[in-house]
């Protein structure tokens, strides 16, 4: 056998290997400085937008441009957290809350029925839920409108809160019936011996061990909501129940062509409530909005 | 207990496609007394459209890029966080909170990004001497597809990122230290060990993110409304206004339709591929 090739290892850069002490350190220094550059650059947008949000206008204008603005101020958040604002915001929470209800319990019932009773079709079953999740939203957005006109749902909440479920079952059943099918059975044997029912069992023993689960469930249906654009666009129709996304396009980026420190304002405004669940719930959160690709 | 779920995905999604199908040969608005039967007409008068094909093409080069974009960059990032320094975790949560940004938000955040007269994009490209006055990027056809490209890259690299770091963490330190010691340096591992083996991974992700921006509207409907000249006009904005805005029931549908073939014919393709990979 050749001795190993020193000289090539020692070339690279980040061998995990290298001849000498020098090296090692050099290498871990560049992948900390790479990693910084790279963080800097993906930040730069959004600590931009905190930046103009806190300036007065006049200094947006100014060239060149300044980071940091001569004077703070919240003016930009107090004057937009307006009745408009306030209202469409509402109206966001009511409908990702309703859907978080409506799409996380069926979805949990789903999961559990098709994870501990496999009947007759349930691979299928699994698959047109994974495959719902890319069918072209628009195609099916036509039947449901000339469905809610005929029932007479649009322009309420309920045709939103329908439509946001449509988007987010699937991946709440995907996301649940893997963790429900990690869980040891012997304790629902245990609680059939004991003479509860499918359906008690699922409510006071599988639901209260699927508290992490269930909450990456809720936490994704309730991002999505918030996003959703299109249903919203169509749906709705009365200035008063517009979710805050189309209302924001419609109000907000008319209405001031060029405040831009007062647009950033709206802005962070609108990602606040995401970010607090981000923060509060980390894990989950990850877990739960990355859930339906890795599982595949 | 499967009832609820059954009765909304039958009734929201089952239902609503095969009607969409269904409706694709017929000449259905809101706005016409009657609907009768088309055939194939709307299909027909698709493939001649000259708009369709712009659409089509937009909408591949706009998706494909940002896709491919983003998982070259989150691949990339993923592999510098897996050479254990310490503080990828740090870096992971800190990347990934470009990925909590609400679609609104980055639609207006770019939209003042790559403002022509204000804006930060124009005003660093000139500081570096790579432009030499600003470029009006939403109303220009290029430049406002790079402006979307950009929004969506810059949306997807964290989720490219997370799920690429994850895939990475699970192949076996043994096979990394045996290359090693075989004298592999890191570029060498990366070509000829990782990225074999998370072929089917990176396929996966690239195909799923590229479903989902398909979906998207909101980025081309706030920045540039589908244009210059239907030049960021995304398949999903071009059905939704079919059916919304010229109330064309019949011909969305059967873009819609063409959309679910090409969905169907793709994930055959990818499931061989895939399971042809796995043997």
């Amino acid at each position: 056998m050749s001795s190993p090739n020193y000289s090539k290892i020692g070339l690279s850069f980040f061998s995990t290997r290298p001849p000498w002490r020098l090296g090692k350190v050099a290498s871990k220094l560049a992948i900390y400085i790479l990693a910084l550059i790279v963080l800097t650059v993906l930040m730069i947008p959004i600590a931009w937008m905190i930046s103009t949000s806190l300036k007065p206008t006049a200094d947006i204008f100014e060239i060149p441009l300044r980071w940091i603005p001569t004077t703070i101020t919240l003016e930009n958040f107090s004057s937009q957290f307006n009745d408009i604002l306030r209202r469409i915001f509402l109206n966001s929470v009511i409908v990702g809350i309703a859907t978080i209800v409506l799409s996380t319990f069926s979805g949990a019932l789903s999961a559990y029925a098709i994870a501990r009773y496999r009947f007759w079709g349930t691979s299928s079953l699994l698959l047109f839920f994974l495959a719902s999740m890319a069918f072209p939203i628009p195609l099916i957005m036509v039947s449901m409108y000339i469905l809610f006109v005929k029932v007479g749902l649009l322009d309420t909440y309920a045709a939103l809160v329908l439509g946001h479920t449509v988007v987010t079952l699937p991946v709440v059943v995907w996301l649940l019936k893997n963790f429900f099918d990690s869980l040891p059975i012997e304790v629902e044997e245990a609680a059939f011996m004991e003479g509860a029912g499918p359906f008690y069992t699922f409510f006071f023993v599988v639901l209260p061990m699927s508290k992490p689960a269930v909450v990456a469930a809720a936490i994704f249906v309730f991002v999505t909501s918030w996003n959703e654009f299109m249903f919203g666009l169509i749906f709705i129709t009365s200035n008063e129940l517009r979710p805050l996304p189309v209302g924001i396009s419609m109000y907000f980026l008319t209405q001031f062509d060029s405040a831009w420190s007062q647009m950033m304002a709206v802005a962070i405004i609108v990602t606040a409530p995401i970010l607090v669940l981000f923060l509060v719930f980390q894990k989950s959160f990850t877990h739960g909005v990355t859930a339906g690709a890795v599982k595949g | 207990m499967m009832v609820p779920a059954m009765a909304i995905m039958g009734g929201l999604v089952l239902f609503p496609l095969f009607n969409g199908i269904r409706m694709s040969f017929t000449n259905a608005s809101p706005l016409k007394p009657d609907t009768h039967w088309v055939g194939l007409e709307n299909f027909a008068y698709l493939f001649e459209d000259r708009e369709f094909g712009e659409v089509i093409y937009n909408s591949v080069f706009i998706i494909g890029s940002s896709t491919i974009l983003s998982l070259v960059i989150g691949f990339a990032i993923a592999l510098l966080l897996n050479s254990g320094i310490r503080g990828a975790g740090f870096f992971r949560a800190a990347i990934f909170q470009v990925w909590i940004v609400p679609w609104i938000v980055i639609a207006i955040l770019w939209g003042w990004l790559y403002n022509s007269d204000f804006g930060l994009i124009n005003h660093i490209l000139m500081q570096l001497g790579i432009l030499r006055e600003p470029v009006n990027w939403l109303f220009n056809e290029i430049p406002a597809q790079i402006t979307i490209i950009t929004g969506y890259t810059w949306r997807s690299i964290p989720f490219m990122m997370v799920v690429s770091l994850a895939a990475l963490q699970s192949i076996p330190k043994e096979i990394m230290e045996a290359a090693s010691i075989d004298g592999a340096g890191f570029f060498r591992r990366v070509v000829y060990i990782i990225i074999p083996l998370m072929r089917n991974i990176l396929m996966v992700l690239a195909l799923v993110q590229a479903v989902r921006l398909i979906q998207d509207m909101t980025l081309p409907w706030v920045l540039t409304h589908g244009g210059p000249i239907n030049s960021t006009m995304t398949i999903s904005m071009y059905t939704f206004k079919l059916a919304f805005d010229s109330w064309d029931f019949g011909l969305a549908s059967a873009v819609g339709t063409l959309w679910l073939f090409v969905l169907i014919l793709l994930a055959a393709i990818s499931m061989r591929t895939l399971s042809r990979n796995t043997n």
